[in-house]
């Protein structure tokens, strides 16, 4: 797996710090900042960083991995967080951790405190690699819609160059947003909804808030009228495989200005590791509620997608929707996936996917 | 609740068809089209129409934006200038039965661009400011002016991010360089096959040897670029068309996986010879009997095959959008994103109004490269672009897919004011979709397995073709 946070020696600041790490000298194409972190020595152990003076040592056995990370370093901490990695396209930054929803497979369930890091996030995305699509997430960012907003006009005049993936659980939009949303350039950004139901009390009952079905379709609605590019997200679990081609059916009628609709497995933690027994869905051995909906959706035109779905648990006809969905980071294959042919073009399982309770159709192909 | 206006149309003793503006449709009884105009709907009724996206509560609300979004994807807006037709030639070295153009010899002198045309072709691409463009070379036969192509194509590649090019060409003689030509990955090779090999040299090749050339480029054109890249387009003759087993074989055989039925064209040359067409029927008659023969086809096929406007036209009935082809699109606005430059310089708002002005009857030309494109004359054109309020389409239960072809009811009846319901694009796209729909609603399994394939989807849904009693 890899690491998203290293252990670095105490350095003295008192304040957040977001720096740019080069391992290698700058070539004339590479552009330089004053957050540039310029290594200075490495051996096997660690790699020490020049950080305005300071000395910034890194416990890491590869260094050049790091080489243009965007990292945090946070004051009395014996940790680097590497918040952009450059060799990456799965880059996410969490904004909360507060949500106003229970969603029964929440992979990050909710906690009570918020720490602002908007600030350090704007440094981040303007040491960005150029076009780098980064990912907004939570809890529910727009608990901190006027930071958030703020943070994004600001972002987008620095790096108009850089595209946002928005997870939001669409809860918190009012019509007088729809100023704020037109003044960002809303083609850019990329805003992930889940929805789980067309019934309103299976929706409501999957993200454990009463009345957010209604809210959620005024609000869809809303953004839609703004010009935002939807990805629609519906996870699939046992409390829904049997309503996904209704949803479908919703979908291309009433929400058929999504972009995209993502249908995705489930991701073996934190709420979802607790409900795992009684909500995964093995599709490995039933996929019909999900071919029905594709379908449907797809002769509907709508785009549709399936994501974290290993690719020898799909019937072939479907195949070619799956995405490499699963961030670098927290993928891994199993013993069965050495000598299989679609090894490259499969995106695996989630690192926590625990094998013994998991699809039962797994087979080399 | 309020339910979005529908139309309807019999289908047979017991349902009609109902669709809404935005193209969501649905079959029910007469039952319930008395409760629908006499304002009794049931509650079932009412459940049923507001799933399947027909009625909204308030102005705004959620079903009322979704229904406004699926409207607006029906829409052609108009767009810039994006996809050019260029007659560098007229001459050909073919002299087909039904040329759809009038043709010049292929000796013949003064039928082609000079060197002040090419530059004026350039000038008028080089003031376009988009990104895109797709060239389609028309002739006569566009590959005796290589070089006029290479100039353009050449320019096109530095002028615009994106270009694609298509050459619409006989095949009958490729020289190495016209073939170096063809193979470049952002060209296209459209050329016309007549579904066997007999009619074909019937109606075009004439000759044994000038056939047998044709039939080796044809494969040399599939193996050097590719069935993806090359496209043939069968033009048949409704009082005297193939077996539809012998065309479905001959493009299988040859790795198509889609056929353009077309019939003798009104226009050109072809009108002269045929006369006025009285084979309407004839042509419903075939073109029904060709697709039931691919459906078998496909049953069995790995391959399958689809007829393009067919497949086209499902499209546009299930999903909306799809405003590619100048024969069905709404607003079909004309000279705006789409252009034609004649052998002679005169400009054109389509190819069918090149070849109807060609005949002489009537002047479709809208400018020419010396003067500009003729402002005027094409906003009158623009006038009557959609059927939004045309005094037939509003009732008709087929309009949220269809569209109105100016140009071809000018070619027809020298006027635009014909009731729709008495032209022949009406009555011909009236049966495309009676037809269409009988698909749809079809039972039978082989049915569903070819329209799948033609939506390149894996399997049919029955949830399309939604029922209510
Ligand atoms: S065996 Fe492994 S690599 Fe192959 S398709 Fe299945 S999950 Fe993917
Ligand atoms: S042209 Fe004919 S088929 Fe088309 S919408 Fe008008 S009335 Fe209907």
């Amino acid at each position: 797996m890899i690491q998203l946070q290293l252990k670095v020696d105490p350095i003295p600041i008192v304040e957040p710090l977001v720096v740019r790490l080069r391992t290698s000298l700058p070539g004339s194409s590479t552009t330089t900042s004053d957050h540039d972190a310029r290594m200075v020595s490495h051996d096997t152990e660690t790699a020490d960083f020049d950080v305005n003076g300071f000395s910034l040592r890194v416990h890491t056995r590869h260094y050049k991995s790091l080489d243009g990370d965007v990292v945090l370093v946070v004051p009395g901490r014996g940790t680097l967080h590497r918040l952009i990695r450059a060799s990456s396209n799965h880059n996410t930054l969490l904004i909360t951790e507060q949500c106003d929803q229970k969603c029964i497979m929440c992979s990050q369930p909710p906690k009570k405190y918020h720490t602002d890091m908007f600030d350090q996030f704007l440094q981040a995305v303007a040491l960005a690699p150029t076009s780098a699509t980064i990912g907004l997430s939570g809890g529910e960012p727009f608990l901190h819609k006027a930071r958030l907003l703020e943070f994004l006009r600001k972002s987008q005049s620095a790096r108009p160059d850089i595209r946002f993936h928005i997870l939001t659980n669409g809860q918190h939009f009012e019509p007088s947003d729809e100023a704020s949303f037109k003044s960002l350039n809303m083609a850019s950004i990329l805003w992930g909804v889940p929805i789980y139901a067309a019934d309103r009390s299976i929706h409501d009952r999957i993200v454990a808030k009463q009345g957010a079905f209604e809210i959620l379709e005024r609000n869809l609605a809303l953004l839609a009228k703004a010009g935002a590019v939807l990805e629609l997200r519906t996870v699939v679990l046992n409390a829904n495989i049997t309503e996904l081609e209704e949803l479908a059916n919703h979908l291309t009628r009433n929400l058929r200005f999504a972009h995209v609709w993502a249908i995705m497995q489930l991701e073996n933690i934190g709420y979802a590791r607790m409900n795992w027994d009684a909500e995964f869905c093995d599709t490995s051995k039933e996929f019909d509620g999900i071919a029905t909906a594709v379908d449907l959706a797809l002769a509907r035109g709508l785009r549709t997608k399936l994501y974290n779905f290993p690719l020898c648990t799909v019937p072939r006809a479907y195949r070619e929707y799956c995405t490499l969905s699963i961030s670098d980071w927290k993928q891994k294959f199993l013993s069965t996936c050495d000598d299989c042919r679609l090894r490259s073009s499969c995106t695996g399982f989630f690192e926590w996917y625990p094998e013994n309770r998991g699809f039962s159709e797994i087979r080399a192909q | 609740m309020k339910v979005w206006p529908l139309q309807f149309r019999k289908l047979d003793e017991n349902d009609f068809l109902f669709s809404d503006d935005a193209g969501a449709f649905f079959r029910s009884s007469e039952a319930f089209l008395t409760r629908y105009v006499e304002n009794q709907l049931s509650e079932s009724d009412s459940a049923f129409l507001r799933r399947g996206g027909h009625a909204f509560d308030d102005i705004g609300d959620p079903a009322f934006v979704g229904f406004a979004s699926r409207w607006t994807q029906r829409i052609n807006s108009a767009t810039p200038l994006g996809y050019v037709i260029l007659v560098p030639t007229l001459r050909c070295n073919l002299m087909c039965d039904y040329c759809q153009v009038s043709r010049a010899a292929e000796t013949a002198k003064g039928f082609d661009w000079d060197e002040t045309k090419l530059a004026q072709v350039l000038a008028l691409l080089d003031r376009q400011s988009t990104a895109e463009i797709k060239i389609e070379f028309q002739g006569g036969e566009p590959l005796l002016r290589l070089d006029l192509l290479e100039a353009v194509r050449t320019f096109c590649r530095r002028k615009f991010a994106i270009s694609e090019f298509v050459v619409c060409t006989n095949l009958q003689d490729v020289s190495e360089d016209a073939w170096r030509f063809l193979e470049a990955e952002d060209t296209f090779v459209s050329t016309s096959f007549d579904g066997t090999s007999k009619l074909h040299q019937t109606q075009r090749t004439k000759t044994a040897t000038a056939h047998e050339q044709f039939n080796a480029n044809l494969d040399a054109a599939l193996h050097r670029i590719g069935p993806a890249r090359v496209s043939a387009l069968p033009t048949l003759d409704p009082s005297d068309p193939p077996e539809p087993t012998d065309v479905i074989a001959a493009f299988a055989a040859r790795g198509f996986g889609s056929i353009f039925l077309r019939r003798v064209n009104y226009q050109g040359f072809a009108r002269k010879k045929y006369g006025l067409d009285r084979s309407h029927q004839e042509w419903t008659d075939y073109y029904r009997r060709f697709v039931r023969a691919l459906i078998s086809h496909n049953a069995t096929a790995e391959n399958t095959i689809e007829e393009y406007y067919l497949s086209h036209t499902l499209r546009r009935i299930l999903q909306g959008g799809h405003h590619n082809h100048v024969d069905l699109r709404n607003p079909n606005w004309l000279g705006v994103d789409y252009l034609v430059v004649d052998f002679d310089g005169r400009l054109y708002p389509t190819d069918e109004a090149r070849m109807v002005s060609r005949v002489g009857q009537i002047d479709l030309s809208i400018g020419s490269l010396n003067a500009g494109l003729d402002k005027e004359r094409i906003s009158l054109f623009n006038l009557h672009a959609s059927n939004f309020d045309d005094p037939d389409c509003v009732h008709c239960v087929y309009k949220p897919y269809c569209g109105l072809d100016l140009i071809d009811d000018l070619s027809r009846y020298g006027r635009i004011d014909i009731p729709s319901h008495q032209t022949e694009h009406c009555r011909s796209h009236m049966d495309l979709f009676d037809f269409a729909f009988e698909l749809l609603y079809s039972d039978d399994p082989n049915v569903h397995k070819s329209i799948a394939s033609w939506l390149q989807v894996a399997r049919y849904s029955p949830m399309l073709a939604q029922r209510h009693s």
